[in-house]
């Protein structure tokens, strides 16, 4: 019984071994791929850096008014209609209901 | 024989000797199996023990951020992802003049790369032979052609930097770093510690192109009536997530500058103000919250002016108002008088609590340090009691006025203003501190002020706008002066609020040119404001502001 008992353990305790080993060869891989990730992480912070300087609301007023001879229009949000999608076909109703003071 | 007797006696041998197994308390069954067995569990425990200490440095060393990396500081972005603060590394190109082989060449092949530069200067500069810094932060490509010359005396210094791709548009709310790395306004000092600790960015609740739509009309609105300052403030009624904070005049954070002039202060959170009659709202709800008026409660026989104190007299501001009128009708015309009489059946005690359970009174506890403290009241000296009721002799901040129209629109649960964009769980219980029906009643007189009252200019079609206007004389040193400090705290949609906008115009002057466009339908237009109150300027600018970001609340944050 004793005997069963250890080799129970010990099986145990190199499958464990095992286990741990084939683990650290994925942790190896995970730290590689981060590894590998961190410059493009960085590329990427740039760029969208980049992005959001050229599409800041300040900059694209400044192309409509430099490309562009006309000016940018408000949109008036009783004329926004909603989809809406049913079996067959393609609905449309007010975006907002009107109420009695309006 | 002699006497003494010997006697012997003989006796058998007996061998004591016998074979035993020697008895130790340590009564251990040896054998070989089991002796190999044990090599190996000691084996694999010092291996195993092994691979555990592996893994958990290995733990530890994931942990360690970027924090030792000098002068970092995480990045900040808005509710939507954009940059709003960005940290780069950066390149600075300096020149050892002793190292130089060749001077006139270098500065041909400097000349070709920055033509710029004031090449008499540097000259001067190579001749005294001391290191000096030739260019700071270059560009990649120019580090790239720089460095190729290679010549020695050229030396490099990588180091992190700042970016505030926005400029202007937040500098009030991310504030000012100083040359060592330390936050010393705004954002940057009160997250100083987290923003050098931290990996991620900082995701504030603000939203670029409203925060940009909103300065633009302040702007435009502040050059219209020739004001001194403008600030306005775009607050979630019901989590107090704040979509736009913008205080003019602002600065551009990328030049770094020493900001002293008092001009530059933060309107919304630092500058206290008499803010006028948008404080009659709290008299009302205050009244209905303790139920002792309603909206239709009647105040009959007023005169056009009330007494208090010794001598003073409280005087309407429209010799036409009606003697007759309804708690209603008092707080869409605005009345001084009635709103006294509403604060007389109030009492001092209950109307202090009110003011102080919707968060008016006190310092705020807030994101930012730059936050100003209303000014102590002596509330049984004289008339206190009677100008509070319509705004005069209280002051508190344009956030803290924001953050009271909030809790009675929102149901009359109480919120924190916040920049910083949170996870919020929706099982957390809010704190209720108004009586119910109180933010129903008081949500349909506001919408009814706009649409009947002093905020006409406001009410845009499509949105439901509610809301008060306030008009102050500004106090200087002690003394009322004819400056005014003109407000407009507005709620929409009325029927279930979301959003609260508070706008002021500080120190503006009538506009003779400026046209008016009327929103009744009626296509009237008027030219030249009439007076020099919120009726005829804030509320102007706060009508345009909504027109345009509107949209954008109705359609990008329509889950929210």
């Amino acid at each position: 019984m004793k005997k069963i008992a250890l080799a129970t353990i010990f099986i145990l305790i190199l499958v464990t071994s095992l286990v741990k080993n084939s683990t650290k060869g994925i942790e190896d891989k995970i730290f590689v791929l981060n590894e590998n990730i961190r410059p493009l992480k960085s590329e990427l912070g740039d760029i969208l850096l980049e992005y959001n300087y050229l599409s800041s609301p300040d900059k694209l007023t400044q192309y409509q008014s430099q490309f562009f001879e006309k000016d940018l229009i408000k949109i008036d949000i009783t004329k926004i209609k909603k989809l809406i999608e049913k079996k067959n076909y393609i609905t449309t109703s007010d975006f907002i209901e009107k109420t009695k003071d309006e | 024989m002699s006497n003494n007797k010997n006697n012997v006696i003989l006796e058998e041998y007996e061998n004591e000797f016998s074979y035993k197994k020697s008895k130790t308390n340590l009564n251990i069954e040896f054998n070989r199996i089991a002796f190999i067995f044990f090599v190996f569990l000691a084996i694999s425990i010092i291996y195993s023990i092994q691979l555990f200490h592996l893994g958990s440095l290995k733990v530890q060393s994931e942990i360690k951020p970027l924090i030792t990396k000098k002068n970092y500081r995480a990045d900040i972005i808005d509710r939507n992802g954009n940059y709003l603060v960005k940290t780069v590394s950066s390149i600075d190109i300096g020149i050892s003049p002793l190292e130089v082989i060749d001077k006139k060449k270098l500065l041909i092949n400097l000349k070709l790369i920055f033509p710029n530069k004031d090449y008499k200067k540097i000259e001067k500069r190579l001749n005294k032979n001391k290191f000096f810094k030739f260019k700071k932060t270059i560009s990649a490509s120019n580090y790239e052609r720089i460095m190729l010359l290679g010549d020695k005396s050229i030396r490099s210094e990588e180091k992190l930097t700042r970016i505030y791709p926005q400029k202007n548009l937040f500098s009030h709310i991310i504030g000012q770093i100083d040359d060592d790395n330390n936050g010393i306004s705004g954002l940057e000092k009160s997250f100083d510690k987290k923003l050098k600790k931290i990996n991620e960015p900082l995701k504030l609740t603000v939203d670029v192109d409203i925060q940009f739509l909103i300065r633009e009309e302040l702007l435009r609105f502040q050059k219209i009536f020739e004001a001194k300052g403008s600030a306005a403030i775009l607050m979630n009624v019901n989590n107090g997530e704040i979509l736009s904070m913008v205080s003019l005049p602002d600065f551009n954070l990328n030049k770094r500058e020493t900001i002293k002039d008092v001009n530059y202060i933060n309107r919304i959170t630092k500058g206290i103000y008499e803010l006028g009659s948008v404080f009659k709202t709290f008299t009302v709800a205050s009244g209905i919250n303790e139920g002792i008026i309603e909206p239709n409660t009647e105040f009959l026989n007023s005169k056009k002016s009330i007494g208090c104190g010794k001598n003073y007299k409280i005087k309407e501001y429209d010799n036409k108002m009606p003697s007759d009128l309804t708690v209603e009708q008092i707080l869409i015309k605005s009345g001084n008088v009635g709103s006294v009489r509403i604060i007389r059946k109030v009492g001092v005690e209950k109307h202090r609590s009110f003011l102080k359970t919707i968060g008016v009174l006190d310092k705020i506890d807030f994101d930012i340090e730059e936050v100003g403290k209303p000014m102590p009241i002596d509330w049984y000296e004289g008339c206190k009691i009677e100008t509070i009721a319509f705004g005069h002799g209280i002051t508190t901040t344009i956030l803290q006025l924001a953050k009271g129209y909030s809790i009675i629109a929102n149901g009359g649960y109480d919120i924190k203003p916040t920049l910083i964009k949170k996870n919020l769980d929706k099982k957390d219980k809010k704190k209720k501190v108004l009586r119910n029906n109180v933010s129903k009643k008081m949500n349909t007189m506001l919408r009814k002020v706009v649409v009947e009252g002093t905020a006409k200019l406001a009410n845009v079609e499509g949105y439901q706008v509610g809301g008060k206007t306030g008009t102050a004389e500004q106090v200087s040193n002690s003394i009322y002066s004819n400056t005014k400090i003109n407000t407009i705290a507005s709620i929409f949609p009325t029927e279930n609020p979301k959003y609260v906008l508070v706008v002021m115009l500080e120190s503006t002057k009538n506009n003779k040119e400026y046209v008016y466009e009327y929103r009744d339908g009626s296509g009237f237009k008027l030219k030249g404001s009439p007076r020099n109150t919120a009726g005829w300027t804030s509320v102007e600018a706060a009508g345009k502001i909504i027109d345009k970001i509107g949209p954008i609340l109705a359609t990008k944050y329509i889950e929210n």
